[in-house]
């Protein structure tokens, strides 16, 4: 809110610290000033007034007895000065007739007979530019300037435009209508009920908005705007001021469900104290007198039947002195603590020892415990002034997080197989969706996305790992990415690693069986895709390349490429190979033991061994028959060539290998080796489909 | 016995006139070799009397020693003298790029977390984690903030389908203080990473999702001294000794006292500049005396615990530290952003 320096004067005696000492004091002390900017002979302070201060010090008085405690100084509302006029008396003018007292507890009204509008002084008008308000013409200026002195809204209606009561119509051209009693009432508005607001709006009303209304309709939507009806214009002569305290969360459910926020609002969303209206009537009335001329009827009509439990009289905080030291660290004087909590207008009263009773006032609705309290002193004493000091703790060394200390080893390791780190948005929109067409049931949707590109919460980590090579494919050719990031489905939350190259199903496997190793995972094995039938037409796996992630029997997670049709749906100008791993499933297999396995002295021999064999033999069939026959002989195997051609017979590939013969127990010699290589030989030959080339 | 020295002479002299490696060996196959000149003359040895022979084989191996050590000695001048042959010859241009090593790269959030991480570790703090779809009640209610309260607009919400299931984004980390303390009881001290959700249109300084750090420590006198004791001392490890912090009052409806930590902007020293907004102060940290209504939320007694809780969005920390200008680039994957750290 924006604050007029010299109005912030106005209430103390003694001069103010420059514009600049005192932002710095209310930033530490109070509110933080974002903005100070000279304007005339004025400086305005735009100070950002904390959303629990919102039903004080929305105003130049509730800020004024900040800035009494903070630099110490006294501070004095002036009181309102009135003239009444003896003839009339409000009452005779209109009478308030509120339905609900819960969503209304306070309607004061007063009426004030003969003014002149016309545009406010100089000064006034000044004032509420200062402040970021529009001028109007006296009486609006008026109730505006004394909200923002008060923090209390005010409205006025020209009584002239309200309408009585249905059958006295015909009798407007009475001379004396004026003098007849009108209604104004606060009730909920009707279903399909309109309001045509000072602005010229039309609006749309139900049974959620309280309105206050004549006889007929309604003239303002309460708390928030006043209506066109009973605008005050050239021609007013008699006007009736509302000064009123509406519930909190009707204004708010209001302004939400009509998009109309306003300075009234603002202020009623934080519920001022109802003792405020009283205060705030007679200072309008005051003004408008000075400016406006007119006679102001005797007495208000004041419909205030029952104090809510909190303003009914003064709230008492018992407060412990020596839990202000536990709670601050720090030990402040008795007198100090009593100075400044009556500097902020607290009554303070010694009980017995260190404790104290608070009696609050009712324009601090924020205090109601200790540590209300406390923050009281601490602040206005100064935080700045606080030691910062090293807790004294019990020493308990902190529990390693295991699922965060594999993740960070997960991310070294892929960063140094060449992998570069994303974060992506944790949605996806209605195309990703379609494009991976039901393949991901479950999907949660957004109730109130900010764009449709983020409708739903991404039920996998692999749409937005594909747009991200989509995307950088066209300023780099080779891609490396992966992401850690939580997966939703309804239900469920889980943490997921991803990753996609543009590469070779291979090579990924390469990734993989890295990565795992590295988490001290050794039982890893690749299982053959087999889709569920359901399955078998929303896979969006490619089938054919495509395999299960497993260790031992669980399986964590898959690996292989997407199916091309989703590929040309996205656009992808490459054949990208994607992992997706369920880190949760994964950390609970890692294991940081490592057992060293010693070196064989002896030396090791090398014989290469290709083979022929049907198309659709595995590799690891070969492996296991090589790995049975050479037994303890042979140390490693190592495939170094697959070819597949037209120069060999049809339907066969030729795999070539490296056998690597070392024993732990001494050198071998070559016809040891060699008869060893024939066994392995005669093995493989056993099936008459397979042929071992020599 | 001429004809010996006549043998040396002339070896010696076609040594001297070797000019490679190659010549040298063929005077040594000449002279010293199996079928060599010396050979030859201790072949004819044979021919004198016992005494002669002792004589003449002394000096001929004399001789043959003198030629040996002249062989070698030339060698070794033949030897270096290829040496400097090859480099004289070999040469790169040093101002030729260095062959490209690719290296993968993480994540600059995930490379500022890791060190925030340690620091808090360091001071005893454990890291513990939470779920990004959060209840209303984990949320707010539990937090002290109620429905149809006006501190409720401090943070847009994401809200998810079906509405009756009141599910949403969680919209800081702090929910993660809840389900912590009603699993354990204190003395702890904890810190809370994670992903948070704001529902806000997106610009160069906000993002629909980002990331925050959440702190809590409990125990039975945790003051605001020594909330101001860790976090001041958590400042100074990361940004260094020299920043200056300052304390101001603040209203988080979950922490009573409020307070926010703000350090002067190293930029322009206070004076205003881009980076700070022209405020000449950067907010980085909200904070405070965790309220009773918390502790009665989890089922503590507040009457026996004290303690402060702290979170801050740190995508902004990470932007200041690297001069970076659009949170957006943290969640677009542009490899050419993500190469650079």
């Amino acid at each position: 809110m924006l604050f007029s320096y010299n109005w912030l004067q106005t209430f103390f005696n003694k001069k103010l610290p420059k514009p600049e000492k005192l932002a710095e004091l209310l930033t530490m002390h109070s509110f933080e000033v974002e903005n100070i900017e000279k304007k005339g002979k004025d400086w305005v302070l735009d100070i950002d007034i904390l959303s629990n201060r919102g039903h004080d010090c929305l105003s130049h008085i509730g800020v004024a007895r900040e800035i009494g405690a903070v630099v110490n100084s006294k501070f004095q509302i002036p009181n309102p000065k009135q003239i009444p006029n003896p003839k009339s008396q409000t009452k005779d003018f209109i009478k308030i007739e509120v339905k609900d007292k819960n969503l209304c507890p306070r309607y004061t009204a007063m009426v004030i007979d003969n003014v002149k509008v016309e545009s406010s002084p100089k000064w006034m008008r000044e004032r509420l530019e200062i402040c970021g308000l529009r001028p109007i013409n006296n009486i609006v200026d008026a109730t505006n300037y004394v909200m923002l002195e008060t923090g209390q809204p005010l409205h006025a209606f020209d009584l002239d435009k309200v309408s009585g009561a249905q059958n006295q119509k015909s009798k407007i051209k009475n001379q004396n209508y004026k003098l007849k009693i009108k209604n104004i009432i606060v009730r909920k508005a009707m279903k399909g009920e309109k309001i045509v607001s000072l602005d010229d709006e039309k609006y749309q009303l139900d049974t959620d908005i309280l309105v206050i209304a004549d006889q007929k309709e309604p003239l303002a939507l309460a708390g928030i705007k006043g209506g066109k009806k009973a605008e005050i214009d050239k021609s007013t002569k008699t006007i009736v001021l509302e000064s009123a305290n509406f519930d909190m969360k009707t204004v708010r459910k209001a302004r939400q469900k009509l998009g109309l926020q306003t300075d009234a609002s603002l202020r009623f969303e934080h519920q001022p104290d109802p003792n405020l209206t009283l205060l705030a009537i007679n200072r309008v009335a005051e003004l408008i007198q000075e400016i406006a001329g007119g006679k102001t009827a005797k007495g208000v009509v004041d419909f205030y039947p029952e104090k809510p439990p909190s303003f009914r009289k003064k709230r008492g905080v018992k407060l412990d002195l020596d839990y202000v030291e536990r709670l601050l660290g720090i030990k402040i004087s008795k007198k100090e603590i009593i100075k400044i909590l009556q500097s902020l207008e607290f009554e303070v009263f010694h009980v017995s020892g260190s404790m104290f009773h608070v009696g609050v006032p009712t324009f601090r609705q924020d205090i109601s415990i200790p540590e209300d309290l406390i923050e009281e002193i601490g602040r206005i004493y100064g935080y700045q002034k606080i030691p910062a000091v090293l807790p004294l703790s019990s020493l308990i060394p902190p529990k390693r997080n295991d699922e965060i200390f594999w993740q960070d080893m997960t991310k070294n390791i892929l960063k140094e197989i060449g992998f570069t780190e994303v974060y992506n948005y944790s949605f996806i929109s209605p195309n990703q969706l379609s494009t991976f067409n039901s393949r991901f049931s479950e999907t949660i949707e957004v109730e109130n996305p900010v764009s449709i590109e983020q409708k739903y919460l991404r039920p996998s980590l692999i749409p937005n790992l594909l747009k991200n090579v989509k995307e950088n494919l066209k300023n780099f050719d080779e891609i490396k990415i992966f992401e850690f990031g939580k997966i939703f489905k309804r239900g469920k939350e889980r943490k997921m690693l991803g990753g996609v190259i543009t590469g070779s199903f291979y090579e990924l496997k390469g990734v993989i069986d890295s990565l795992l190793q590295g988490l001290g995972i050794s039982n890893i094995w690749y299982d053959e895709y087999k889709s569920t039938p359901e399955q078998s037409n929303i896979n969006i796996w490619h089938s054919k390349k495509c395999a299960e992630i497993k260790i031992d029997n669980t399986e964590i997670g898959f690996l292989g490429e997407i199916h091309p049709k989703i590929i040309k749906e996205l656009g992808i100008k490459a054949r990208p190979v994607v992992f997706d791993l369920d880190f949760e499933k994964l950390a609970k297999f890692t294991s940081e033991e490592q057992e060293y396995q010693p070196i064989s002295v002896y030396p090791a021999a090398v014989r290469d061994l290709a083979i022929l064999v049907p198309l659709d033999v595995k590799v690891v069939e070969i492996l296991n028959k090589i790995n049975s026959a050479g037994a303890k002989l042979v140390q490693d195997v190592d495939l170094f060539d697959i070819y597949e051609g037209e120069e060999l017979p049809d339907g066969k590939k030729n795999l070539a290998f490296h056998i690597i013969y070392q024993s732990k127990e001494k050198t071998l010699s070559s016809k040891e080796i060699d008869k060893v290589h024939q066994k392995i030989i005669n093995i493989l030959e056993k099936d008459p489909e397979w042929e071992v080339r020599k | 016995m001429s004809s010996f020295l006549e043998i040396k002479k002339q070896a010696l002299k076609e040594l001297k006139g070797a000019k490679n490696l190659k010549e040298l060996d063929r005077v040594y196959k000449k002279y010293l070799g199996r079928k060599g000149e010396v050979f030859l003359v201790l072949r004819d040895l044979k021919n004198f009397s016992e005494n002669k022979r002792k004589e003449i084989g002394k000096e001929i191996n004399l001789i043959k020693k003198d030629i040996e050590d002249a062989i070698k000695e030339k060698q070794k001048i033949l030897k270096e003298r290829a040496t400097d042959e090859i480099i004289k010859k070999e040469r790169l241009d040093i101002t030729i790029p260095g062959k490209k090593i690719e290296k993968g790269h993480l994540h600059p959030i995930t490379l500022t977390l890791r060190k925030i991480q340690e620091i808090f570790q360091n001071m005893g703090f454990s890291i513990v984690e939470g779920p990004e779809v959060e209840t209303e009640w984990y949320n707010f209610d539990a937090l002290n903030i109620p429905q149809d309260h006006p501190a409720r607009d401090a943070w847009d919400t994401f809200w998810l389908k079906p509405k009756n299931l009141k599910l949403l984004l969680r919209t800081h980390t702090s929910p993660v203080q809840i389900r912590y303390m009603e699993k354990n009881q204190p003395p702890f001290r904890i810190i809370a990473p994670g992903r948070v959700f704001r529902h806000e249109a997106t610009d160069a300084s906000h993002e629909v999702n980002f990331f925050q750090l959440e702190g809590l420590m409990v125990d039975k006198d945790i003051s605001l001294a020594n909330l101001k004791g860790i976090m001041e001392s958590f400042m100074k490890q990361f940004y260094g000794q020299d920043i200056v912090l300052r304390w101001q009052p603040a209203y988080f409806p979950f922490v009573e006292p409020g307070l926010e930590l703000a350090m002067k902007c190293r930029t322009c020293k206070g004076k205003g500049c881009s980076v700070c907004g022209n405020q000449g102060w950067i907010e980085l940290v909200g904070a405070g005396m965790v309220h009773p209504e918390v502790f009665k939320a989890v089922g503590y007694n507040p009457k026996n615990w004290q303690g402060f809780a702290f979170g801050w969005g740190f995508d902004r920390l990470v932007m200041m530290k690297h001069k970076i200008n659009d949170i957006r680039l943290f969640y677009n994957s542009d490899l050419r952003f993500l190469k650079q750290f």
